[in-house]
């Protein structure tokens, strides 16, 4: 994977190149300065990757224009700048290319009467396969769907029915897969079931990018994520560095104790503890290593003989950890 | 494994045929429209049984303004915005255009599913219905009730490209599409002859005229120049909605 010029403010992580492209080759997506805005509203801006083969996670919260870029790949929306390319093509305008595109939108809309066997058919009749049948059950097998298989669409969970749009989207086994947030709804069993099918796959040769707002969805998959923010590319590179930068940063965490300042003193003691802060509503305390300091406020506060109402992380919000990652 | 070419153009096209099919066909207003194909059949009997059997009186008080001004527009306008409509509003389009499928074919496949879907219920009510009232005429009845089910195909097939060409630009395909029929076709065509021209029911009824001069009042146009109008009006309007299916967008969501 490479990923283009980065914003200013934008983290890049260097790490060594992961994904298995032979250098001759030709990435499989490439996005060049591509850009895509609505009106005044610039959805996705000046971003650029390329991609071979492999699992790449495209992360970010929500509104940062991961399914924007998803869809300009899929040829679904044209760019507005820059250019977007897959397997050599532009994707808008050219339905031939999709005999090596296979697309999971992340609307859940399927069609509610078609059981999970005649969709993925029809996928495979619409890709002009000489065996519709034959490819579409070797496609339900993979995602784990036999049992279902013949039974409606709209009796399906929600989990069952990302599984079934997943089998639709690789029964005529596509050089290039795109996912808009597949593990939605999935229990985590199923997730990680996907997960290592995604693996298999791009062991096989398959490019493979899926978006993701969850970072523990990536954990098992992404070697390789493109963090995106506010429609730029903030950060991109191999997925544990990334995850150490998020790791390491300062957690901001709200104590409600019966002595609040008492506590605050102990706290300050120890060395996980960079700032205590005496506020109305509780404590504020920021630490580096979470996973410490919950040791360590519990042995504090009982040597102390404070009593603990309240320890809550005051932002783990998905936003504030990319936010912080935008701010490095 | 992949099997494309003719073959598998026309059986994609099939596979599409069939999906719209069902969404047609599973939609709770479609129950409604098999009721009110069958309110002609009903009159007709009314007529029957009252001795009524004279082409002009039935065709005037039923034909005209039961089948032509009600039932066929109401029908081809609800199955024409309605072939693409739920798929854009369910977002399942995406599924058949993610697909090495040629625009054109997706347009003619769910073109023509709308149009025989609306041919087989106006029609079939149509000729019911004259078959009832008309079969005591002799041949002009016989003739009679083939030109009304001539005007109910025409009309079917035009009303199915407009609004389904419609439908790929707004939403509110359905509500043009009633508003037209009441206003441009219930109003203004009636007081304004000059816009016959425009007027998918003149269509219809003057191609009927190619089997049988319906006794029709305001039938304005030759047989020939309605079925130029119409053929000219579908070539068109389906030729815009496979350019517009071309450069159809998604929204990129709230992601």
């Amino acid at each position: 994977m490479t990923a283009g010029p980065a914003p200013e403010a934008a983290a890049r992580v260097p790490t060594p190149p992961v994904s298995p492209t032979p250098p001759a080759s030709a990435p499989a997506i490439v996005l060049d300065h591509a850009a895509r805005w609505y009106g005044n509203v610039v959805a996705v801006n000046d971003v650029s990757f390329s991609l071979g083969p492999g699992v790449t996670g495209l992360l970010g919260p929500n509104g940062a224009g991961k399914t924007t870029v998803l869809h300009m790949l899929a040829g679904f929306l044209a760019p507005s700048a820059g250019e977007v390319r897959v397997l050599g093509r532009s994707p808008n305008r050219d339905p031939s290319v999709y005999r090596q595109i296979g697309l999971v939108p992340e609307r859940e809309a399927v069609y509610p009467f078609l059981t999970g066997l005649d969709y993925v058919k029809f996928n495979a009749r619409l890709q002009g396969m000489a065996d519709p049948a034959g490819a579409a059950r070797q496609a339900i097998a993979r995602v784990g769907l036999d049992d279902a298989m013949d039974r409606p669409i709209g009796t399906y969970s929600k989990g069952m029915r990302q599984r079934v749009k997943v089998a639709g989207s690789l029964v005529h086994d596509p050089q290039v897969l795109l996912l808009d947030e597949p593990f939605n709804g999935m229990d985590p069993r199923q997730r990680i079931a996907m997960m290592d099918l995604l693996v298999e796959l791009a062991e096989a040769g398959r490019t493979i990018l899926f978006s993701s707002h969850i970072l523990e969805e990536v954990e098992r998959v992404g070697t390789e994520i493109l963090v995106m923010v506010s429609g730029r590319l903030a950060a991109s590179g191999d997925f544990r560095a990334i995850r150490a930068l998020m790791t390491d940063r300062p957690h901001n965490i709200t104590i409600r104790s019966s002595d609040d300042r008492r506590l605050a003193i102990s706290l300050m003691a120890d060395r996980s503890v960079f700032a205590v802060e005496l506020t109305p509503g509780g404590l504020c305390v920021q630490t580096a290593q979470l996973a410490a300091f919950r040791r360590l406020i519990a042995v504090v506060s009982r040597a102390a003989g404070v009593s603990l109402f309240e320890v809550a992380p005051a932002d783990e919000s998905l936003e504030s950890v990319f936010d912080y990652l935008v701010r490095r | 494994m992949k099997g494309a070419g003719p073959l598998g153009s026309i059986a994609a096209m099939l596979e599409i045929s069939r999906i719209t099919l069902r969404q047609l066909m599973g939609r709770r207003r479609t129950l409604l429209l098999v009721l009110l194909a069958t309110l002609p059949v009903l009159l007709a009997l009314v007529f029957r049984l009252g001795g009524q059997t004279d082409i002009q009186h039935f065709t005037r008080q039923s034909f005209d303004v039961v089948s032509m001004t009600i039932l066929l527009p109401l029908v081809a306008i609800l199955f024409g915005s309605g072939a693409f409509g739920a798929e854009i509003d369910e977002g399942t389009v995406v599924y058949l255009l993610a697909k090495p499928v040629p625009r054109w074919n997706v347009i003619a496949a769910k073109a023509m599913t709308a149009m025989i879907v609306s041919i087989l219920l106006s029609g079939t009510s149509t000729a019911v219905a004259g078959f009832i009232v008309l079969a005591p005429a002799g041949n002009d009845g016989v003739l009679a009730t083939e030109a009304q089910v001539l005007a109910m195909a025409v009309g079917s097939i035009c009303y199915v490209s407009l609004f389904l060409a419609l439908s790929l630009f707004t939403r509110r395909a359905l509500v043009i599409g009633i508003g037209y029929m009441l206003v441009w076709e219930g109003a203004l065509s009636v007081m304004l002859p000059g816009i016959a021209n425009l007027s998918i029911r003149q269509y219809a009824l003057g191609a009927s005229a190619a089997i049988y001069q319906l006794p029709v009042e305001e039938a304005r146009l030759s047989a020939n120049t309605a079925l130029i109008l119409s053929a000219v009006l579908v070539v068109l309007t389906l030729a815009i909605a496979t350019w517009r299916l071309m450069r159809f967008e998604l929204p990129g969501g709230s992601d």
